[in-house]
């Protein structure tokens, strides 16, 4: 099976102080990967690089293959992207909002409409279609970026923190939802929360200060918090001394 | 795609607040303008008529009111594309751009054409209002189309550069600051220097005067065409380079 996406030594940033640095990984079809790491570990700097929003200064990413940097803009079309604010315009409603994102997939007249209308029922906006963007909760407002991201039925679904800033019932709500749409497409999800891993994720990789630190398979005895206090008396031991 | 981009941008400009109070502060300016124009044309008529003058309605009341909108624009079309792409990039939107599978040519140039037909709506209302005047006076239709088409191809170039500059930034108020430093210096140009100075063919007013008395010059359309494909090519450029593409 072909690998769907595979970065390789990604390094981004100045030489000095990189925000990431010599990252691999590889995302297989069906799998779905977390990328686990606590704030400032370069978790939303690697989701760019790898969505093509930032260019690695070092390394690169494959998409079936293909340099995602050099290969043909068509290329992006396998991949959808939520970066950590909802990528929407206040002032447009939900529906012009996935018309523009559509749109920009490449997404024309009919196709379109129908994506639209499967996206809106999938997340469960469809009562507030017409509200402008502006308008929705938290919680809506990510429903409304996750739609934006899945409209063109991308292979590979990139999702920066996609519950950072939830109530709990919202929370829950965006886990059952993510759940539903990595049955059909590969993810790779960021979090800084061990249950989002535990409960959405067949893999992890750890990121420390832009490093990849560790590469797990998720089963219910990954013990993800172990590293984690690993690390903290690992700091604290370095501090004493 | 170039297209698609254009009409949304106009949606986008259109939902927001800042399009209707330019268009209605606009309108409002120009014809308070036109309408002392007018008045001041009304009571000089009999004198220049009996002095044997040439100069009728379209010298004195319609070339000034297409001179302030040529002001108007300048100072609008900056404030309408200051978020076209700093905005972007500050609400984290840009995000979505850059990882379409959307040229960074087509982005730039769809903005663009998008900012452009946000002007026409005051660009056209003032040319109807102005043309509405030839019911009663009689108007020189040829110079009127001239003028029009030049202020068209001035707000294409205004949207050009405004992009351009809008695309250095990260934040809307300082893309909007550099707009207006950048377009001052330009108006102000050729005042700080003599035609034989090699900066004057970049002077703004030698370019614009020509078409408010008639005067339709290569080297004026030749300047906004290749200063405009210019700009937007810079904004590609900076959209491309973000990506890594360069």
């Amino acid at each position: 099976m072909e690998t769907l996406l595979r970065a390789q030594d990604i390094s981004y940033g100045p030489k000095r102080r990189p925000r990431l640095e010599d990252i691999d990984l590889e995302l297989q079809p069906g799998e779905r990967l977390g990328l686990l790491g606590v704030n400032g570990a370069g978790k939303s700097t690697l989701m760019q690089v790898l969505a093509g929003v930032l260019a690695p200064t070092r390394g690169e990413v494959f998409v079936l293959g293909q340099p995602l940097r050099l290969a043909p803009p068509l290329l992006r079309r396998h991949i959808g992207f939520l970066p950590q604010r909802v990528p929407a315009y206040p002032e447009l409603s939900v529906t012009e909002n996935l018309n523009w994102a559509g749109r920009l997939r490449g997404l024309q007249r009919q196709a379109l409409k129908t994506a639209i209308d499967d996206a809106l029922q999938q997340v469960q906006l469809g009562s507030v279609a017409a509200r402008l963007a502006g308008s929705l909760s938290a919680g809506m407002a990510q429903r409304l970026g996750l739609a934006q991201a899945v409209l063109h039925h991308p292979d590979i679904l990139i999702l920066d923190e996609p519950t950072a800033g939830l109530d709990p019932l919202q929370t829950q709500q965006i886990r059952e939802l993510l759940r539903q749409l990595s049955t059909e497409r590969s993810l790779i999800l960021s979090t800084h929360l061990l249950e989002d891993v535990q409960l959405l994720c067949s893999s992890v990789i750890l990121l420390d200060s832009g490093r990849k630190t560790a590469q797990h398979a998720v089963t219910s005895e990954t013990d993800l918090l172990a590293h984690f206090r690993h690390r903290a008396d690992t700091d604290g031991m370095g501090a004493g001394a | 795609m170039i297209w698609e981009i254009a009409l949304h941008e106009w949606r986008r400009l259109r939902a927001g607040m800042m399009f209707w109070l330019l268009l209605a502060f606009g309108q409002l300016i120009i014809a308070w303008l036109a309408f002392a124009q007018l008045e001041s044309f009304a009571k000089i008529a009999p004198q220049l008529k009996a002095g044997g003058s040439t100069l009728g309605a379209t010298d004195l009341v319609v070339m000034p009111s297409f001179n302030s909108l040529t002001l108007l624009l300048l100072l609008g079309i900056p404030l309408l594309a200051m978020g076209s792409l700093a905005g972007e990039i500050r609400s984290g939107r840009i995000a979505v751009w850059l990882s379409s599978p959307v040229g960074s040519g087509q982005i730039a140039l769809g903005k663009t054409l998008g900012l452009w037909l946000a002007s026409l709506p005051l660009v056209l209302s003032v040319s109807i209002t102005l043309a509405a005047l030839g019911m009663g006076i009689a108007l020189d239709w040829p110079r009127l189309a001239l003028t029009v088409a030049g202020v068209l191809l001035f707000s294409l170039w205004l949207c050009g550069l405004s992009l351009c500059i809008s695309g250095l930034f990260d934040h809307p108020a300082a893309a909007l600051a550099a707009s207006y430093g950048i377009l001052l210096f330009l108006w102000l140009l050729d005042s700080l220097s003599g035609p034989e100075a090699a900066w004057y063919w970049l002077a703004l007013l030698p370019h614009t005067q020509p078409w408010l008395q008639g005067l339709l010059r290569s080297q004026d359309i030749a300047f906004f065409l290749s200063t405009g494909i210019g700009a937007v090519w810079l904004a590609s450029y900076t959209l491309a380079r973000r990506r890594g593409e360069i």
